[in-house]
């Protein structure tokens, strides 16, 4: 069959103004597929993360956003003394938007030395022993520190809280690195924060059996009657509950996504279908020559599949180029989804547009396959 | 024993109702190295004879038997393999391949067959030389004269060494000095390279240069008696 790939090159460089127009096409709508895909990527990897199933986020009944959720910081020693708790972080949250957006930002303030142990961050630049001695010092997501072009040594202010940036840091987890850390007792006293003894949620480390409903439940029942009552769930499950919103947006755009492939499908078929149907008597002659008809419809397959697959690859490296350059993120009451480029998702988007190819060029390769030899040839 | 032997064959068309009949149980013995030239009115059935000769079409009755396989029985893959080492074709418009050079026109039935590189490009070479367009090889249809790619169709007919050169009206669309090139050429091919040639035309001129001349006429097949061709 390989002999037969200067001519299937030739054929779609003889028309390359229809073959461009083909490929570009079909270069968007990846990309379009990819972005989204990669939306839907961040989603998943938020809500079945490690941590998703043995941490418990301990939050104030009925809130959400970080703003409204205040509890005492002295629920944490209560509940460390519950059966099934192996550690408990309280965490302050601070975020300059509450509402779904592109640039959020968030601060997390940990007790100065909790945070090594609750996160697994890997610095790129800075220290976590500048970062303990400094109370104003903070580490950057590497996503945010890309995005508002920050790093060590600068001060940043959002909200009108002021932290020394003292390193950038990145994590396996991506919508980490969407955060700020700070510690927890600079946000309690930042300005107008009024959170001294305070704090928004605290992360509870499930012992090694424990079951994690038994235990919220637990927690949750222990507070009932005190000053603030709590709700608690597996980490998962409340970030699945806070980007629910989002989350339902994100599946209405993953269906355009599919529609973008559906498109493609169309493209890619309507052209190989003008390229079969300029060429019925060029078929007719390679059939005259001793084509057998199922290499005339593997012709007619390859040159749909390589319309589908440069389109299809440049789209998708223009998409994994601009989520790794641009660090995005979506992000809504202090919970971010991280838009990362994979190996996944250029396997993924590879495949699909080998498969919209393959199954565009069924239609037309069968016609091509099925022509008459002898009517095909008598055409003027 | 011949090389073909052509037994009742019927074609009809239906159209509208209408049964033509433009072959009615014709037989015909090819043997090897023939050179058979193929005349008659417009619309007789020639090229429908021509078209079932080499297995592109399907005759509604009869046998075409070559070498002993009865190829109306064969399948269309079977058919095109059969076509790939078997037959060359020589058409009236070339049906040259715009995309490709000459040289890769010519090349285009030898990819079908098991042959290593090397080996196709001398067989490429040589065909190009026989229809003395090698300084012409890297040319494509567009570039080239409509004699020019005529001998490149022919080049291309014949670089497989086929069993059967077919030739449908091959000076048809020439002018006469080409059309004569195109003739010798054409002898040359059954005189020198000792291929079986089946011709049909229009021009007398062609007809008389073949060793065997046949009128089809009414669906019926008629062989001139055994006068000779004009020499080459
Ligand atoms: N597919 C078809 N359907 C109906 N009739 C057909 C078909 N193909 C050929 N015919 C008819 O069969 C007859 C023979 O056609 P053919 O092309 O073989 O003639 P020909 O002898 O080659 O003519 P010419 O010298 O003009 O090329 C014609 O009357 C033609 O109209
Ligand atoms: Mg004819």
């Amino acid at each position: 069959m390989f002999r037969f790939a200067p001519y299937v090159l030739k054929c779609l460089w003889r028309h390359r103004t229809r073959t461009g127009l083909t490929v570009s096409g079909t270069a968007v709508a990846l990309f379009v597929f990819c972005v989204v895909t990669a939306v839907q990527e961040g989603l998943d990897r938020l809500t079945h993360s490690a941590g998703a199933e043995r941490t418990l986020v301990v939050f104030q009944e009925n809130q959400f956003c970080p703003a409204n959720s205040r509890l005492p910081e002295d629920y944490a020693p209560a509940i460390a003394r519950l059966p099934g708790v192996r550690d408990v972080v309280p965490v302050g949250v601070f975020t300059n938007n509450c509402r779904a957006s592109l640039d959020m930002v968030v601060f997390q303030g940990f007790p100065s030395q909790q945070l090594r142990a609750a996160r697994p961050l890997e610095l790129l630049s800075g220290s976590f022993g500048q970062f303990e001695q400094q109370p104003d010092a903070a580490l950057v997501g590497r996503a945010v520190a890309r995005r508002r072009q920050i790093g060590a040594g600068d001060p940043f202010t959002v909200g009108g809280v002021t932290v020394a940036i003292v390193g950038v840091f990145a994590s396996e987890a991506p919508a980490e690195e969407n955060f700020i850390y700070t510690h927890l007792d600079f946000l309690q006293r930042a300005p107008g924060r009024n959170a001294v003894g305070v704090v928004t949620q605290l992360e509870v480390q499930l012992a090694e059996h424990a079951d994690p409903d038994t235990t919220a439940t637990a927690i949750d029942d222990h507070f009932r009657h005190g000053p603030v009552a709590t709700t608690t769930r597996p980490q998962g499950v409340f970030q699945r509950e806070v980007v629910a919103d989002l989350a339902e947006t994100i599946g209405f755009a993953q269906w355009l996504g599919y529609a973008c492939l559906g498109l493609v499908f169309s493209l890619i078929a309507a052209t190989t279908v003008m390229a079969v149907q300029d060429r019925i008597k060029e078929h007719a002659l390679l059939q005259t020559l001793g084509l057998r008809p199922l290499r005339v419809f593997g012709l007619v397959m390859a040159e749909s599949l390589l319309q589908s697959l440069a389109g299809g690859l440049l789209g998708i490296a223009a998409g994994l180029l601009l989520l790794s350059w641009w660090g995005f993120s979506i992000g809504t009451e202090g919970v971010a989804i991280a838009l990362q480029p994979s190996l996944r998702l250029a396997v993924w988007g590879g495949s699909v547009s080998a498969g919209v190819g393959l199954l565009a060029g069924l239609a037309p390769g069968y016609q091509a396959a099925r022509t008459e030899i002898v009517p095909a040839l008598r055409q003027a | 024993m011949p090389l073909i032997e052509i037994k009742n064959l019927t074609r009809q068309f239906t159209k509208g109702g209408e049964t033509l009949t433009p072959l009615d149980a014709v037989n015909l013995t090819i043997e090897p190295r023939d050179f058979i030239s193929l005349m008659g009115p417009s619309g007789t059935g020639k090229s429908t004879l021509l078209n079932l000769l080499v297995g592109i079409d399907r005759p509604t009755s009869g046998q075409i038997v070559v070498h002993g396989t009865d190829i109306t029985r064969l399948s269309r893959a079977r058919l095109a393999d059969w076509r790939a080492a078997h037959i060359g074709y020589i058409f009236q418009t070339h049906h040259l391949i715009p995309v490709l050079t000459a040289y890769e026109n010519v090349e285009l039935p030898l990819l079908l067959l098991p042959l290593p590189a090397a080996e196709r490009r001398k067989r490429v070479e040589i065909a190009l030389e026989a229809v003395e367009l090698t300084d012409r090889a890297d040319h494509y249809p567009r570039q080239l004269s409509g004699g020019q790619e005529q001998r490149v169709g022919i080049a291309r007919a014949i670089v497989t060494n086929p069993t059967l050169v077919v030739a449908d009206e091959p000076t048809g669309d020439l002018d006469p000095r080409t059309a004569a090139q195109i003739l010798k050429l054409i002898q040359r091919l059954n005189v020198e390279l000792e291929m079986t040639l089946f011709v049909v035309t229009h021009d007398p001129q062609v007809a008389a240069v073949a060793a065997r001349r046949l009128h089809l006429d009414e669906g019926r097949l008629i062989e001139a008696p055994g006068a000779d061709p004009v020499p080459a």
